[in-house]
């Protein structure tokens, strides 16, 4: 009777704790709601890249976009220059929902080499992902000339992470 | 297929730590052995890819799982030896086996602990959150690793400007490029044997001491803190430096308290690994050197043999250290970073320093941030320090030993974010009070208040008093005997010597408690 007496104490330990102050929020935001998802996502048929890009988001779709390009059109050596994240904060308003990897994620994520505009190799970029409100480009970068143009361009936006 | 590689993995870093426990001579609860085999295996697992890259061995799949068998075996000949000799029973000597018991009290814990650790378990084999630390640093590394057979790849060609992860501790990478290799795209699962199997041993470290309400409630208050359950299930350096260097405290006090060599030795090992996947802890473990040289002086050992034994203790530490931070580093990599430069250049300015302990309580502990990152432990911890002050008047000696470790992190943690000012108050200051977590239930769990009412439980459900303490109970060591095994106190000066070690003394023991 008293190790049944115990255990109701404990139960109710239990029960007082997951509903105590900031205990009650985070748990219905983070291990319950992790097990809702565990429901979904036992008979989810993702395969790696595909639960990649539900982890990783539009930074992780741009990459593949990219990658998915340079693989189609055959391109050798590409150099992919970013525009900055502060742009997209700043000009186009879309950050942090959207927002360019920086070079060592995207090596990650494709295997391609990127850089940002304040890169010490940027002068090595061929390539520019343009971000619109039409969607994404991947523009070549012809001459030093227009990658000097695209430069000056985005000066003003200070690169962030 | 991945999943019978993972299980001839667990089984192998479950042989690899067994052999390192067996060399040390460690016999402990049966829970304990199996929890710190697996830890200790993994820890192997997460220097050997390593150590072969110092020696240029390309990092294969054949070569890494050939290594880690290999050192399974290597690590276990004196157990091989023994088990022809004496059979199989030679393995069960090594465990002092006690007779499993589960009370039906602890069963609403045990459920709610399940469920924590199944999502967790969840989280890092599906979809696993990885920190921007680990993508553009370790996990990049590890990944690239596995198709180019080395950690020091073209990874190291890219544009690096952004980061500084790259130098970090070969820890991950390691452990990182064994999974992928296993089969699992996102690695990581490693982390679960480590999450779990701490798991396991804090709470029977907890049990050791207090009634299995209590301790599970302590353990609920562990595992419910919001920052650290993230860190169970993505990859980073704090959350396993944490275990680590919490067990090396546990060993190393518990050397404080039955002066067992091996357990000083082992500690010191412990930190080594600590120190391997984060290099600041070396600077942390010599905040123990002064009880350590005190209990050494009271010891009345001679000097030479405590300079001997303290090289010894901190030799896996330095070893650690010099190993990834300046070895590595300087002569492997090809990227220069020059560490010195890193280092606070106004020293003698002194504001900062006491700024950034402020910071630490004001803004990380005391406040609501600090209650979004670590739930009420700490609050809960203060309130009964101060409730133990005032009711009781003293702390027990293994108390004592807790809060001076407690004591010894914050000024540690707060003088390396002063001298590294790379270390910041919101991401790296916070990851490293990690390490204060699992110090702050163990303190709880030796407070004299919460040993009294597992003593008033005990007695009113009548089973035998189970959780004395520290200065009435036999001195055994704690960590070979289970609560429930101890005698009531009237009794522990002869039964609690069965479990004591060969050639230690009753008065002697008695002695040192004092």
């Amino acid at each position: 009777m008293k190790g049944f007496l115990l255990t109701i104490v404990s139960f109710l330990l239990v029960v007082l704790v997951l509903n105590a102050g900031y205990y009650r929020e985070w748990f219905q935001a983070k291990p319950a709601q992790y097990w809702t998802d565990f429901l979904k996502e036992k008979d989810d048929t993702l395969d790696a890249i595909g639960i990649m890009k539900s982890r990783y988001g539009i930074s992780y779709v741009i990459s593949i976009r990219v990658k998915e390009v340079v693989q189609k059109r055959n391109l050798v050596n590409p150099v992919i220059l970013f525009e900055p994240n502060s742009y997209y904060r700043d000009s186009l308003h879309i950050y942090p929902n959207v927002h360019a990897p920086e070079p060592a994620v995207f090596y990650y994520y494709t295997g391609l080499e990127g850089v940002w505009i304040n890169s010490p190799n940027v002068s090595k970029a061929n390539f520019l992902v343009r971000v619109s409100k039409k969607g994404v480009s991947l523009d070549a970068i012809k001459t030093p000339q227009q990658l000097q143009q695209i430069l000056a361009f985005y000066k003003k936006f200070t690169p962030i992470l | 297929m991945p999943f019978v590689l993972f299980f001839l993995l667990f089984l192998c870093y479950l042989v690899s730590g067994y052999g390192v426990l067996t060399l040390f001579g460690m016999r402990l609860k049966t829970a304990y052995m199996i929890t710190l085999s697996l830890l200790l295996g993994v820890a192997i697992a997460s220097m050997l890819p390593f150590l072969m890259q110092l020696f240029y061995i390309p990092l294969t799949p054949a070569s890494v799982f050939g290594s880690l068998f290999g050192m399974a075996l290597l690590l276990n000949i004196p157990t091989i030896r023994r088990i022809r000799k004496e059979g199989f029973t030679a393995i069960r000597k090594t465990f002092a086996m006690r007779p499993f018991r589960i009370l039906s009290a602890e069963l609403p814990f045990l459920a709610i602990f399940a469920f924590l650790v199944f999502v967790s378990v969840w989280r890092c084999y599906y979809l696993p959150p990885t920190s921007r630390d680990a993508l553009s640093g370790p996990e990049a590394i590890a990944d690239v690793a596995v198709r180019e057979h080395t950690m020091i790849n073209s990874f190291f060609n890219i544009d690096l400007w952004s980061t500084n992860n790259q130098f970090k501790s070969p820890f991950l990478i390691s452990l990182q490029m064994i999974c992928k290799m296993a089969g699992f795209p996102f690695g990581q699962v490693w982390l679960s044997i480590v999450f779990i199997s701490f798991t396991v041993f804090l709470y029977h470290a907890m049990k050791e001491k207090i009634h299995p309400i209590i301790a599970g409630l302590l353990l609920l208050l562990f595992l419910m803190t919001p920052e650290m359950y993230a860190y169970t299930f993505m990859i980073l350096y704090d959350y396993s430096n944490m275990i680590f260097f919490f067990l090396s405290l546990y060993f190393l006090f518990d050397y404080f308290r039955n002066k067992i060599p091996a357990h000083f030795y082992f500690a010191g090992l412990l930190m080594g690994i600590a120190t391997y996947i984060r290099s600041e802890t070396l600077v942390l473990a010599f905040l123990f050197l002064p009880p350590i040289l005190l209990t050494q002086i009271r010891g009345r050992e001679p000097v030479k043999k405590i300079a001997l034994a303290n090289l010894f203790f901190f030799l896996p530490s330095l070893l650690g250290y010099y190993l990834t931070s300046q070895l590595y580093i300087k002569y492997y990599l090809p990227v220069h970073y020059d560490i010195g430069s890193l280092i606070n250049n106004h020293l003698s300015d002194l504001h900062p320093l006491f700024q950034r302990y402020t910071d630490i309580v004001t803004h990380l502990v005391a406040s609501e941030f600090g209650i979004h990152l670590w739930g009420y432990l700490f609050y809960i911890t203060a309130f009964l320090f101060l409730a133990e002050g005032l009711f009781r008047g003293r702390y027990n000696k293994d108390a004592r030993n807790w809060l001076y470790a407690i004591l010894a992190l914050y000024i540690g943690i707060g003088a390396l974010g002063f001298a590294l000012p790379m270390m910041n108050l919101n991401e790296t200051t916070k990851r490293a009070l990690f390490k204060l977590l699992p110090l702050a239930v163990l303190y709880l769990a030796n407070n004299n208040l919460l040993i009294r009412l597992s003593q008033w439980i005990s007695r009113w459900e009548g089973a035998p008093l189970a959780f004395t303490l520290i200065g009435k109970r036999s001195t055994a060591s704690a960590s070979a005997r289970p609560a429930a095994d101890r005698p009531a106190p009237g009794k522990s000066a002869t039964q609690g010597k069965s479990a004591a070690p060969a050639g230690k003394s009753r008065s002697s023991k008695k002695r040192r408690n004092k």
